[in-house]
């Protein structure tokens, strides 16, 4: 994958991420509207490919706004990704020089390997994760689960130990997914059936949405360097 | 020469504003550029937030009420169809931010935020009828101790009156 091309998946898909987040906003709380009315139209300009450059400039400026507005991000995780990835592409834009357009859209690349790794190595140090316990907290008392009957998982012991053990070894051994194509993708793969799991369980859309949209970066960045 | 003293007296407090702006969105968006990744690396406390109704400002409250509790059971359609639509569980991650930062670091930002949701809740259920028009939120931490699931109230917003309107 070409870095143009990688640029403009990504484009692609991190604007589809924003529209959706602003839909839900126009929806959620009217004191919003303009500021998510106007990330709407520039999100969806962006998708078409117009003028991209400024486009993502003022994505840029209303991000600004909105993290002055929330006093931080709105959704937490889901939208320091999102803002991650519209800094890195902005960047890759208005750099001189192609090596530092890979640099700026290579640093995306390399946050997203260490956004698994990272989450993975803060779980694995601590006694609770590694005995499965803090699984059955995150079910029993946490903000996260969807529905009462979800929290009954917490009775399952056996089962979130191992649960808790496959996420922290998959997200350990990500970074080895980069030595070929092949396991890269069978990665990206099982990392988006974590994410999609993670939407359904907890109610964590954005994440889903937003971690793909960083996808092109990785696939650009195994192939040209690996 | 008094003219001169206003003037940059002016600049002095327009170079302050400044700079407390960019001081600020630094330690807004220094988080997003270098980004810690610590996804669930400690189970903490978890706030829920609780609401009263109250007839008058000087009232204790007696039943608290919890905003947005869990329903039952979703089926898997629907959880299929949050995927794409999930505006109302995004807020209420957003009010768990607020609570968050309401124990950690106490700002008028977080309690109007969650005063807003309250009062915007409050509007589409029971109240509109209703002669009791003040309203008080709390914070209940749950957290385990040993095998046991406790909670204890951390913290108890002022009293606001509310706008039948539907926001104070």
């Amino acid at each position: 994958m070409s870095l143009e091309l990688a640029l403009r998946w990504t484009e692609i898909l991190l604007g589809f991420a924003f529209v959706q987040q602003s839909l839900e906003h126009l929806k959620s709380h009217q004191n919003d509207r303009i500021l998510f009315g106007l990330r709407l139209i520039f999100s969806v300009i962006l998708m078409v490919g117009l003028q991209s450059q400024w486009v993502l400039l003022a994505l840029v400026v209303i991000s600004m706004l909105m993290l002055q507005r929330f006093q931080g991000p709105y959704n937490g995780g889901s939208d320091r990704m999102g803002l991650l990835i519209l800094f890195c592409l902005t960047l890759a834009h208005f750099m001189p020089t192609l090596q530092l357009k890979e640099l700026a859209f290579g640093y995306l690349g390399i946050q997203l390997v260490l956004s698994y790794f990272m989450a993975g190595w803060v779980k694995v140090v601590n006694p609770e994760w590694r005995r499965g316990q803090a699984l059955q907290d995150v079910f029993a008392f946490s903000a996260y689960p969807v529905s009462l009957s979800l929290r009954g998982w917490a009775q399952r012991p056996q089962n979130l130990f191992y649960m808790s053990w496959a996420v922290m070894l998959f997200e350990l051994v990500f970074p080895l997914t980069l030595l070929t194509q092949y396991s890269l993708y069978m990665g990206l793969g099982i990392a988006a059936a974590f994410h999609f799991s993670n939407a359904c369980l907890f109610g964590l859309n954005r994440f889903f949405w937003v971690w793909i949209a960083a996808y092109p970066s990785i696939i650009w960045f195994q192939e040209r360097f690996f | 020469m008094l003219g001169d003293l206003y003037g940059n007296r002016a600049w002095l407090i327009l170079a302050f504003l400044i700079a407390d702006v960019m001081r600020n969105t630094l330690k807004l968006v220094l988080p997003v550029i270098i980004p810690s990744w610590r996804f669930f690396d400690a189970i903490a406390p978890s706030p829920r937030i609780e609401y009263a109704l109250l007839t008058d400002g000087e009232e204790a409250p007696i039943a608290w009420v919890e905003l947005r509790p869990r329903p039952k059971t979703i089926s898997f359609l629907t959880m299929l169809r949050r995927i794409l639509w999930n505006p109302v569980w995004n807020e209420t991650l957003f009010l768990v931010s607020c609570s968050e930062r309401l124990l950690a670091n106490p700002t008028q930002h977080s309690e109007d935020e969650i005063f807003d949701r309250v009062f915007a809740d409050i509007a589409l259920t029971d109240c509109l009828e209703s002669t009791k028009c003040f309203v008080q939120f709390r914070l209940m931490s749950v957290h385990r101790e040993l095998s046991d699931l406790v909670r204890e109230e951390t913290f108890r917003s002022a009293i606001r009156p509310l706008d039948k309107g539907g926001a104070a």
